[in-house]
């Protein structure tokens, strides 16, 4: 019981970390906690969905949602936060949840407001180790695959390419970056196509999983999402994989061993204001000098 | 009556988004779990009159005494925290009161509290009174909006919420007045919980759950943050818009995002903030009077 | 500053106008139209339309429209039509309770239909009573719904019914020796769950585990992992389709291989069946649906539904059709107008409708009908059983 709570836990913490991805990428640059993120997140679903249905070929169906929905990203911040960065945060935030609460509305409409199945997890089966008592998932397989795959390539583009380069740089001092000499524009473009990307990539993972996809299905990401990325440090995205998996673990051995207390929510934010208190800059972030 | 129903719900949210606004306009401190003490003035209230056996009046100011008693933890919290991880443990704050409501016994649990109706005098209050009593809150709170940014607080905490270093530095301790925009803040919000209760009859945990935070917070920010009447336009629009789509059932909440987002790209500042649309329509009107009073004269 | 002060003073100023114009604009109140004999009959209804049971609003909604064709079909209420009014409410008791006040002050229904859930119509409901206009909860389980007066009544089981019909199902007909509980976190799946409880455990069963989660709760593996080392007989899951398919999915994934027990709350054709596919084969459900029916009424709605719908009814839908049928059942016998609908309906005695045969409504406004139990085979509800002991079925009136 005990290896396949351990399992359980990185799973879901997987899931997380996949999840809050997108917004840490986002807040790395811009500075802004976007919930709307979390609504590309079930856009990205719902393009894949919409695909499967029409083509049938799962590839295509997760490539055109991942695709549609990064260029949804870039007009998101060329059209919407754009403008609103010399404001206040609060002004990108609010403008990003009236999105998130139309994007929610928009997709009950088209696709109607029952769960539909993504399945095409029918095709991996479970593999079953009676010696630890363990089971495994298909699905799991594919999961903790993409997470390792992306975040590798994430780590490769942040920290060993030229992109990265400037985009450390834009993260750091975004004017200073500018002067000297970073498309800076154009880092941010391209951190939103990132962003938006890797929400899509979580939504279609994550219906998978649970086969079922639904309008509202951003609903728990929208908040989880920010206690993953504020307890890791806010944009760092080692401090968001690290983060997801604490949440992801907590959650499930409290769930496994004393039972839910709290709701699971509650439990992820209690872990987090009892880890601020002790780390006020978060699990990796680095305390700002004054 | 409908329209009184209504009113009432406007009168809650104006409340909810002026006392917001002390907090997040003045003081600047990030709040997104402001419906938390919204909740805890509410059960409070009900549990006192319900179960104690408190009159109205008396469980109304300490409704807003116990939402500011925890107002104050997370105003000494937020000298420790800053921006937006100060933001994110608002949103958790709220998300652990609503699980207390949720899974404790003595708050109803998963059923919920039935709060009685308040008597005064021998008067059963209904709608009518409910709705005189918040005239009255929302005037009481407007004129103390009113003044404050001339007091010597509303001073400091605008130094708090522009440059923390800078009024430290003219001997303001930027730390007591964000507690103290905390302490005011919850109080309000938490009388504003107790008068909701009364006034439905019947409350739950998801009454006042993270999504209600976030329609506080869009009043006052669509409205303009820091601004006295700001909040108050914000409120209005925003929860009569709901009503007033009510016929497009379908679309309302479409209608709700869309509005949100298009207020925000191109009235960033709010509504009635600084060069927005109408203070600028405003200056036109005044500067046009001024011009024919100089005329006349 | 002076130009600021008058600025504002203006905006406060229009804002009480309003609010105050809006309490004088009420002069245009409508009371029930008793004298036109020609005008057609206004029903009141809300539903989640919006909000995170839309898939549920959407269900109730249909009904509703399905349930009012069919009325006006049938000839109306003796030649008068009916007509719906019909409105959201995204799930939030504040905006239950406008519409109930729009509705018994401003348009003018005689009677209402509620097609949400527990709070929203727990909030809603004392209106009605205070407006004394009757109104039929479909299926929100809340005990205190009824309790406030004679205007409420409720078409689905009370909690406490269906709790011990489930108790009954499990211990009487599976004969389960230990049971675990996995409920949903709200009235609905407490009422039922300690309703449950207390029959089984009066019965010698042992409850040996019970959890409860959120409604938006998907990942269930640490709790059935947990289960499955306590090896009960039973499992029984008061929750919803969206949680219950993820508990059937993964109950299956692990291999736990122990007999599950649902409610009316996975009665839903599309969002359990459809998501849990196979791995729902064999759950046992306590419903209010008999697909099985020899009724005519329920194999009429079945087929109406489906084909105006294009996919089979579920529990909410038909609880929900029922409510408008009793309503015109009584209007048709007693009388189109509140009080007299209201007595029409306490006196309705052996009423065929979809969800079965109708006894009657006790003194708080219970239902009182057969439970139905039906199995999941080959991705369909069937029967399985049905419970009339009177002992169990037999809501409290008090």
């Amino acid at each position: 019981m005990f290896f396949q709570q351990i399992v359980n836990g990185i799973v879901v913490g997987s899931v997380y970390a996949l999840t809050a991805m997108g917004a840490t990428l986002v807040y790395g640059i811009m500075r802004i906690l976007d919930i709307s993120n979390a609504g590309a997140y079930a856009l990205g679903a719902y393009i894949s969905f919409f695909f499967l249905l029409q083509t049938g070929n799962p590839l295509v169906a997760v490539v055109m949602g991942v695709a549609l929905t990064a260029v949804f990203g870039f007009i998101v911040q060329k059209f919407l936060y754009a403008p609103l960065m010399d404001k206040s945060p609060n002004v990108a935030l609010i403008a990003g949840i009236g999105l998130f609460i139309f994007l929610q509305d928009f997709l009950r409409l088209v696709g109607g407001p029952q769960a539909r199945e993504l399945n095409f997890g029918a095709m991996l089966p479970s593999v079953r180790l009676p010696g630890l008592g363990l089971t495994l998932y298909g699905t799991w397989f594919l999961i903790l695959g993409a997470t390792a795959v992306l975040l590798l390539v994430l780590w490769y583009l942040l920290n060993r390419s030229t992109v990265g380069l400037a985009w450390r740089a834009t993260a750091q001092d975004l004017e200073t970056a500018k002067a000297m000499g970073i498309n800076t524009n154009r880092v941010v473009a391209f951190n939103f196509i990132l962003g938006y990307g890797f929400a899509a990539v979580a939504g279609i993972l994550v219906g998978i999983l649970y086969n079922s996809i639904y309008p509202m299905m951003g609903d728990v990401p929208a908040y989880k999402m920010l206690a993953v990325i504020v307890l890791g440090g806010l944009g760092n995205p080692l401090g968001t994989v690290l983060a997801a998996l604490v949440i992801g673990m907590a959650e499930t051995l409290i769930g496994g061993y004393v039972g839910f207390f709290l709701p699971r929510d509650a439990i992820a934010f209690v872990v987090l204001i009892l880890i601020l208190l002790w780390r006020p800059q978060g699990l990796l972030g680095r305390r700002r000098v004054s | 009556m409908y329209e009184q129903v209504v009113a009432i719900n406007v009168g809650l949210a104006m409340l909810l988004a002026m006392s917001l606004n002390i907090i997040t306009g003045f003081a600047g401190q990030p709040t997104l779990g402001h419906a938390a003490f919204y909740g805890i003035g509410a059960y409070t209230s009900a549990l006192l009159t319900a179960k104690a056996g408190w009159p109205f009046f008396l469980a109304l100011p300490a409704a807003g005494a116990m939402a500011a008693l925890v107002g104050v933890l997370l105003g000494l919290f937020s000298v420790r925290v800053r921006e937006d991880f100060l933001a994110v443990t608002t949103i958790g704050i709220n998300f652990v009161v609503v699980a207390i409501f949720q899974y404790v016994q003595l708050f109803g649990a998963s059923l919920g509290l039935a709060v009685p109706k308040p008597e005064f005098l021998g008067v059963r209050f209904g709608n009518t009174e409910i709705l005189g009593l918040l005239i009255l809150l929302n005037a009481l709170v407007y004129l103390f909006m009113r003044h404050l940014p001339n007091s010597w607080l509303g001073l400091a905490l605008g130094g708090v919420r522009n440059d923390e270093e800078a009024a430290a530095s003219l001997g303001y301790n930027a730390d007591h007045y964000k507690v103290f925009a905390f302490t005011i803040g919850t109080f309000i919000a938490g009388m504003t919980g107790s008068v909701y209760a009364h006034f439905m009859g019947f409350i739950s945990s998801t009454d006042f759950a993270f999504p209600v935070s976030i329609g506080v917070l869009s009043m006052a920010v669509l409205g303009g943050l820091g601004s006295v009447t700001g909040p108050l336009i914000g409120a209005l629009i925003l929860t009569l818009a709901p009503e007033v789509f009510r016929f497009v059932s379908d679309y309302r909440m479409l209608v709700y995002g869309g509005l949100l987002v298009l207020m925000m790209r191109f009235q960033p500042q709010g509504l009635v903030g600084d060069d927005s649309y109408l203070q600028r329509l405003w200056t036109k009107i005044r500067g046009r009077r001024e011009e024919g009073k100089a005329n006349a004269g | 500053m002076k130009n600021k002060r008058i600025q504002s003073l203006l905006v406060v100023l229009i804002a009480l106008g309003l609010i105050v114009a809006g309490c004088g604009g009420a002069g245009g109140d409508k009371k029930p139209a008793a004298a036109d004999n020609k005008a057609p009959i206004k029903i009141g209804f809300f539903a989640p339309v919006t909000g995170p049971a839309a898939a549920d609003g959407d269900s109730v909604t249909k009904a509703a429209k399905l349930a009012v064709e069919k009325i006006n079909k049938d000839g109306g209420i003796n030649g008068r039509k009916v007509e719906l009014v019909a409105y959201d409410d995204n799930l939030k008791p504040q905006e239950a309770v406008s519409i109930a006040q729009k509705l018994t002050t401003k348009d003018g229904v005689v009677a209402a239909v509620s097609g949400s859930y527990s709070h929203t119509t727990r909030a809603a409901a004392p209106i009605f009573e205070n407006a004394k206009i009757p109104m039929i909860a479909a299926y929100a389980l809340h005990p205190d719904i009824t309790k406030g007066g004679d205007y409420v009544f409720r078409q689905s089981f009370v909690g406490t019914a269906q709790g011990k019909a489930g108790g009954y199902v499990a211990v009487d007909m599976l004969k389960a020796k230990t049971i675990a509980i996995l409920n949903v976190d709200n009235d609905f799946g407490t009422t039922l769950a300690d309703s449950f409880t207390q029959y089984v455990e009066s019965k010698g069963a042992k409850v040996v585990s019970r959890d409860k989660f959120t409604m938006v709760e998907k990942e269930f593996n640490p709790v059935l992992t947990k289960i499955k080392q306590l090896k009960p007989d039973l499992i029984y899951m008061p929750t919803y389709s969206g949680t219950g398919a993820q508990i059937a999915r993964q109950a299956k994934e692990l291999n736990l291989g122990i007999q599950m027990l649902g409610t009316e709350g996975i009665d839903s054709t599309m969002e359990f069946l459809k998501v849990s596919g196979p791995t729902a084969d064999g759950i046992i459900i306590t419903t209010n649906l008999n697909r099985n029916s020899k009724l005519k009424a329920t194999q009429d709605f079945i087929k109406d539904y489906t084909a105006m719908a294009g996919h089979a009814p579920d529990m909410v839908a038909a609880s929900t059709y029922d409510c408008f049928m009793v309503l015109a059942e009584s209007m048709r016998k007693n009388g189109a107008e509140p009080d007299k609908i209201k007595d029409g309906i306490y006196k309705i005695k052996d009423f065929e409708a979809a969800t079965g045969l109708i006894k009657g409504y006790n003194k708080l406004g219970e239902v009182t009908k057969n439970v139905q139990v039906q199995v999941i085979k080959n991705g369909a509800f069937t029967y399985y059983g049905e419970i009339s002991d009177p002992a169990i079925i037999t809501p409290p009136d008090k």
